[in-house]
């Protein structure tokens, strides 16, 4: 298949010379309903993010009550960031997405505005049943069971009104965006299963297998597609360039179909489960690269000459930094699979500062770019302010940069005092207490990249009543 | 090949599925049916085998402290899981014996399972015995009085919970303790 023939009939991607059809059949009520609640839980859970961090400085902060403690705030937190942020966000992105790559509207926005109704009840549901300590017990699948045959209902309604949408599209061709949003749907529904109900029917070590499946595939089978359906999407249409290769986004979406779903028990590397199903792990681990670098040579063979575009782009500038830091997790995924290195880092403070690059570096500036690009667009408005969104980005940069990067050298340290027994365990605490006083510094510039992020998209959404801006509005300044 | 996928949702569908599929059957159907210690409980009784013992299931308290265990989300600092680390063997090891290294069918009746990921404060797969019950008061009532340097926060409401704090002592006691891994027998209570 020739990439300029992929091309003609590939909807409005990325720079087209397909048939323009009319913005307006586009209603985005589910996306616009979907964004905006995202972005009030990623204001409401970072405040937790804060505490959270504030508790590693000062253990008897806020202590006293059951609610308020380290073990009950943690999976609202991840939870909360999760599901109630970050695929909400990716949800909403898909809405607006995929119609405009099948040349049709939504096939249902009723059923879009009850899909995003019934997620948000599962979210409030999540804050009551975590803070009241109803806790299954397993990391990402901590939820109580009704909420989680909630959590399906949701996502068949969701999956059954974007395939739908693509049962009825006009262009033929399927952009890889598409690819990697049918892929988000498919695999999520089986990952999720496997994390949240087949669990039940194990114990002891069959069970951990299971539930590292989910919890590794959470990452790499729902926020690795929805992700890179992202910026697929959004990297080519922000910088008005064609992508760089269709032939390598085929490798890289097919090689992650086949490759990811067999890493999951690299979780119990040492561990207590079979040594061979260790080394299969591994050996699947380290062939994720492929995926990874198919993808992000293409992103940056797509910007090839056009760099220049980040300085007044702020889109872009996350989107570029988001694959920045996907290359740079996805190295280190990798890695701490081989035993060797595994032995140090693993259990360590090293490990929150990689899963923090994967879900924030990566895979939320990817969904902030696409929001800063969606938002003024939907409402038919320019965006409240670019210098702000601007400071958002050097924040969130900055925040996260000092969050990952001293806690990976807080890990690495902390795992070599841990592998020489004559340190005694405390001793590895207390030697811990600068990191954690700099993870908190960087947890407040995030914030403050947080409530400029918010505040830019609820005063560019507050504002676009009563002056609407004609046609295609802010195309010109993005 | 996957060039049809470009046009043909259903054919997308079905190969996504595929390949997704044979992994996914593999590392989760297919272990357990071949690695029996997965499912079937810890016993020895020949000491040339390492240590003797048998995993029996938790009793109705000792199951009151575990719920209480998750309740609490003390899983989220504490690992159950002595790796094949010599350190780790070390480090869970006491009064100058090593412990042995965790396996598959020390945990056959745990559910949900508590292996754990992060490691904020000490491993607890062998603490089972290793302080008395005097010990975890203080040490609920507030770590650092214990610890100096600590940062576990004190939990008032277990230890001012006769029942609650028996139960979640109870449960403690009974971890890593399938093997019998002391010299002396030399337990606390």
């Amino acid at each position: 298949m020739e990439k300029e023939e992929i091309m003609q009939d590939a909807g409005e991607i990325p720079v087209s010379t397909a048939a323009v059809y009319s913005e307006s059949i586009h209603e985005d009520r589910t996306a616009k309903l979907f964004l905006i609640s995202s972005i009030v839980y990623f204001f409401i859970v970072g405040i937790i993010a804060l505490l959270i961090a504030a508790k590693f400085v000062f253990p008897t902060f806020l202590g006293t009550i059951p609610q308020l403690t380290y073990g009950r705030l943690r999976p609202l937190h991840v939870n909360g960031m999760l599901f109630g942020w970050l695929l909400a966000c990716d949800m909403a992105l898909m809405y607006y997405i995929v119609p405009r790559l099948c040349g049709v509207k939504l096939w249902s926005e009723k059923l879009g505005m009850a899909t995003a109704a019934l997620w948000n009840v599962i979210i409030l549901g999540a804050v009551v049943s975590l803070l009241m300590g109803w806790n299954q017990g397993w990391e990402y699948a901590e939820l109580p069971l009704p909420l989680d045959v909630a959590v399906v209902v949701a996502w068949v309604m969701f999956g059954a009104n974007l395939f739908l949408t693509i049962a009825n599209r006009k262009y033929k061709a399927m952009y890889v965006s598409l690819w990697y949003a049918m892929g988000t749907i498919l695999w999520t529904a089986f990952v999720y299963l496997t994390g949240n109900f087949a669990t039940l029917f194990a114990t002891g070590v069959n069970q951990a297998n299971l539930n590292w499946m989910y919890v590794h595939n959470a990452v790499g089978l729902i926020f690795t597609p929805v992700g890179l359906a992202i910026a697929y999407y959004f990297i080519p249409k922000t910088s008005n360039t064609p992508l760089y290769s269709h032939k390598l986004s085929m490798i890289g979406f097919w090689s992650l179909a086949f490759v990811y779903v067999w890493t999951g028990a690299h979780h119990m590397i040492h561990g207590p489960i079979s040594q061979w199903l260790q080394t299969i792990t591994i050996v699947f681990s380290v062939m994720l690269l492929i995926p990874v670098w198919a993808a992000v040579y293409n992103f940056f063979s797509t910007m090839k000459g056009q760099w220049h575009q980040l300085r007044d782009n702020v889109s872009l500038k996350f989107l570029m930094s988001g694959v920045v830091f996907y290359l740079l997790t996805c190295f280190q995924g990798p890695m701490h699979s081989l035993r060797a290195v595994n032995a140090i880092v693993s259990k360590t403070d090293w490990i929150p500062g990689h899963a923090h690059m994967a879900v924030l570096g990566a895979f939320s500036f990817f969904a902030i770019a696409g929001a800063y690009y969606m938002v003024p667009r939907v409402f038919k408005t320019e965006l409240y302010s670019n210098a702000l969104a601007n400071w958002s980005f050097w924040l969130f940069l900055i925040g996260g940069l000092g969050f990952f990067v001293t806690l990976w050298l807080g890990g690495f340290w902390q795992g070599w005092q841990w592998n020489n027994p004559a340190i005694p365990f405390i001793d590895t605490v207390i030697a811990l207490k600068p990191i954690w006083h700099t993870r908190l510094a960087s947890g407040f510039l995030m914030f403050g990249g947080i409530v400029a992020f918010a505040y830019n998209i609820l005063a560019t959404i507050v504002g676009s009543k009563g002056k609407e801006v004609n046609a295609e509005p802010a195309a010109a300044a993005a | 090949m996957l060039q049809k996928a470009d046009y043909n949702a259903a054919f997308f569908v079905a190969a996504a599925l595929i390949l997704f599929f044979i992994g996914g059957l593999l590392t989760t159907v297919v272990p357990p049916l071949l690695d029996q210690s997965w499912t079937k409980p810890f016993e020895n009784s020949d000491p040339a085998n390492g240590p003797t013992g048998k995993l029996n299931p938790l009793n109705e308290q000792q199951l009151q402290g575990r719920a209480i265990y998750v309740r609490e989300g003390c899983w989220y600092c504490h690992t159950q899981q002595t790796r094949t680390l010599l350190a780790d063997t070390k480090r869970s090891g006491w009064r100058g014996v090593d412990a042995p290294v965790s396996t598959p069918d020390e945990f056959v009746y745990d559910n949900p399972h508590l292996f754990g990921t992060k490691r904020t404060g000490p491993d607890l797969s062998r603490v089972g015995g290793k302080y008395n019950e005097q010990w975890h008061m203080a040490h609920f009532r507030n770590p650092a009085d214990l610890v100096p340097g600590s940062i576990m926060p004190p939990f008032p409401w277990i230890a001012n919970d006769p029942k609650e704090f028996a139960a979640l002592v109870a449960y403690m006691q009974t971890l890593g303790r399938s093997k019998n891994w002391r010299p002396d027998n030399d337990y606390e209570k």
